[in-house]
């Protein structure tokens, strides 16, 4: 039985008339990466916002760790590491200074090896004595990582953790995030607007949608449920095409090019089609049914649209 | 955790430039002030006591450190409030403009402590710059110009001897202190409301000179007001150099900026337990 880690219910958060987060519920248990997607505006950041206590929710409750957030606040808190949207410092202090600042408020017993440790988890640890102002956005990210493990939090919260980072510094984040996960058992709540990121690193997930959780579970059983995005590759697409018009799956044609055809299709109907094309001669070079996430998140966000 | 959280905001005052502009600015000021006196000091005193000249004798040294003080101590105290905003004015706004609100208020650290310990490192830096302008002032005064009577003119002639001298600059820089934490508290305040340093240091300026202005204007309907005003009893310490001293009149005066002190810094706490943190 996984333990809660996280449990929002029916969270709100108005502005006015706008619903930011309207009725949201969620639950993280522990040892989960868990994804957490929408597109911008979905009420992501708000939400996590909220679950740091940096907004007031307008109504519902958040229990973290099993306690009350309005009431447990500092000693949640104790036990989070959190970057939330950009990752700002203290510009004038050097890297090593702004860690050593944050860790004397985090309560926790933060040591100068401690710091050197984060600092050479993230690559920084060159460049410890600069001053912040002199860093790039991809730095300051990689910074906002450091300070986020620096207390050894049970719960790590990253809002858009590769934003500005080269190609090898998501890789970087990514495998940083599933050791997080594996190795020192952390639970990680991953924001992300980047799909395979999340694809890539998440156990669990959840889609929201104008501040609603369209969608809830495991990232696997995302993926296989419903249609999938089927490409045949053959040398006869325009025969191949006129056989599949005539069939009941002729609505399912997505798209064809000189070599291919694309379709959206059930699992269960993959194996019929590829027995018809072959009772028809058609040579077919691959099959290849491909469930995205990016083809799901657009699926589900556009229906809630 | 409150003194964790002190610590952390000093550093954090003490690592930027501005906070050091009010300490250069008087640190260049206040000599050059004091060799002036020094050297023409004897003029400006004696246009000062002209028309006294024709009634009484005036002997000794009284171009003395203690009077130079005593002079810049009344001069400077109208531009001290803007140096003592511009360090006010940030230390809340200053977060928000950076974004390190989310970096702070992500720790285990009610947000009620955390405006303490801004509010503490204010008054430290405040009273810091007060001790400063003090030392430098009398100090230097006295270095230069040696010591002697104070002849204070207001509305009655006091000439203060030497040795009742001392007593009269500690409360009277205590009480600076105390009106200087009052514009501090004003600009902490609005430092609370808004996402930029500058508004702060603007408003708390311009409540300044708005209150200056009715103060000085003699209408009946601003005499009800008038004595609300922190403006009117910033300058309370002159009392402490009349003799005897007026010291009904120094704590109603003292009552009223402890009075405002204390609202802005509640006033402070409420807004800021209740602000979402967006930027």
């Amino acid at each position: 039985m996984p333990i809660p880690l996280i449990e929002i219910h029916d969270l709100h958060k108005h502005y006015g008339h706008f619903h930011a987060v309207d009725g949201l519920d969620l639950h993280v248990s522990q040892g989960d990466v868990y994804g957490f997607l929408g597109p911008n505006g979905a009420g992501k950041s708000t939400t996590i916002r909220m679950m740091l206590s940096l907004v007031r929710p307008t109504s519902g409750t958040i229990k973290i760790f099993g306690l009350d957030l309005t009431s447990h606040r500092n000693d949640i808190l104790r036990r989070i590491g959190a970057i939330v949207e950009r990752p700002d410092f203290y510009n004038y202090l050097t890297a090593r200074r702004n860690l050593e600042l944050v860790g004397r408020l985090s309560g926790a017993d933060v040591s100068t090896k401690s710091i050197d440790h984060v600092l050479g988890i993230v690559g920084l640890a060159s460049r410890a004595s600069s001053k912040v102002k002199t860093f790039s956005h991809g730095m300051k990210q990689r910074l906002g990582i450091a300070q986020a493990l620096l207390h050894s939090p049970d719960l790590i919260v990253l809002d858009e953790p590769t934003t500005g980072l080269d190609p090898q510094g998501m890789v970087d984040i990514r495998d940083l995030i599933l050791e997080l996960a594996a190795d020192h058992k952390k639970t990680v709540f991953l924001s992300s607007h980047i799909l395979p990121e999340v694809e890539l690193t998440a156990t669990r997930m959840v889609i929201i949608n104008r501040g609603k959780a369209v969608v809830e579970g495991a990232v696997q059983d995302l993926l296989n449920a419903g249609r999938l995005k089927v490409t045949i590759e053959t040398s006869e697409v325009p025969r191949a095409l006129e056989l599949i018009r005539a069939t009941p799956l002729a609505s399912h044609i997505q798209s064809s090019t000189d070599g291919a055809i694309i379709m959206m299709m059930e699992r269960e109907e993959i194996a019929g089609l590829v027995a018809h094309l072959a009772d028809a001669r058609i040579p077919l070079s691959a099959v290849s049914p491909v469930r995205s996430l990016e083809e799901y998140f657009i699926s589900l966000t556009q229906d809630v649209s | 955790m409150i003194g964790t959280a002190y610590r952390v905001e000093l550093s954090k005052v003490f690592s930027k430039w501005r906070t050091f502009i009010g300490f250069i600015a008087l640190g260049v000021l206040i000599p050059v002030v004091v060799a002036a006196m020094g050297i023409e000091g004897g003029q400006y005193l004696g246009f000062a006591t002209q028309a006294l000249k024709q009634t009484f004798d005036f002997t000794g040294n009284l171009m003395n450190g203690y009077t130079v003080s005593y002079i810049i101590f009344g001069s400077l105290y109208v531009h001290v409030p803007f140096l003592v905003t511009l360090v006010a004015g940030e230390i809340l706004a200053g977060e928000a403009t950076a974004g390190t609100y989310r970096l702070l208020l992500t720790r285990p650290l009610s947000r009620a402590t955390m405006v303490s310990a801004k509010f503490l490192a204010t008054l430290t830096y405040t009273n810091l710059l007060v001790i400063f302008m003090a030392l430098m002032s009398l100090g230097l005064g006295i270095a230069l110009l040696g010591t002697g009577e104070v002849v204070v003119i207001r509305s009655q002639i006091t000439i203060i001897a030497e040795n009742d001298l001392w007593w009269r600059f500690v409360l009277a820089y205590g009480f600076a202190a105390m009106a200087m934490t009052t514009v501090a508290s004003v600009a902490f305040l609005f430092s609370s409301l808004v996402e930029n340093a500058i508004g702060p240091i603007m408003t708390t300026m311009a409540i300044i000179i708005v209150m200056t202005i009715i103060s000085a204007i003699d209408i009946p309907i601003f005499d009800y007001l008038r004595p609300l005003f922190f403006t009117n009893h910033m300058n309370g310490w002159k009392f402490l150099f009349d003799d005897p001293v007026n010291w009904t009149k120094v704590s109603i005066s003292a009552g009223v900026l402890l009075a405002h002190i204390a609202g802005c810094y509640t006033a402070t706490q409420i807004i800021m337990r209740r602000k979402d943190i967006l930027t």
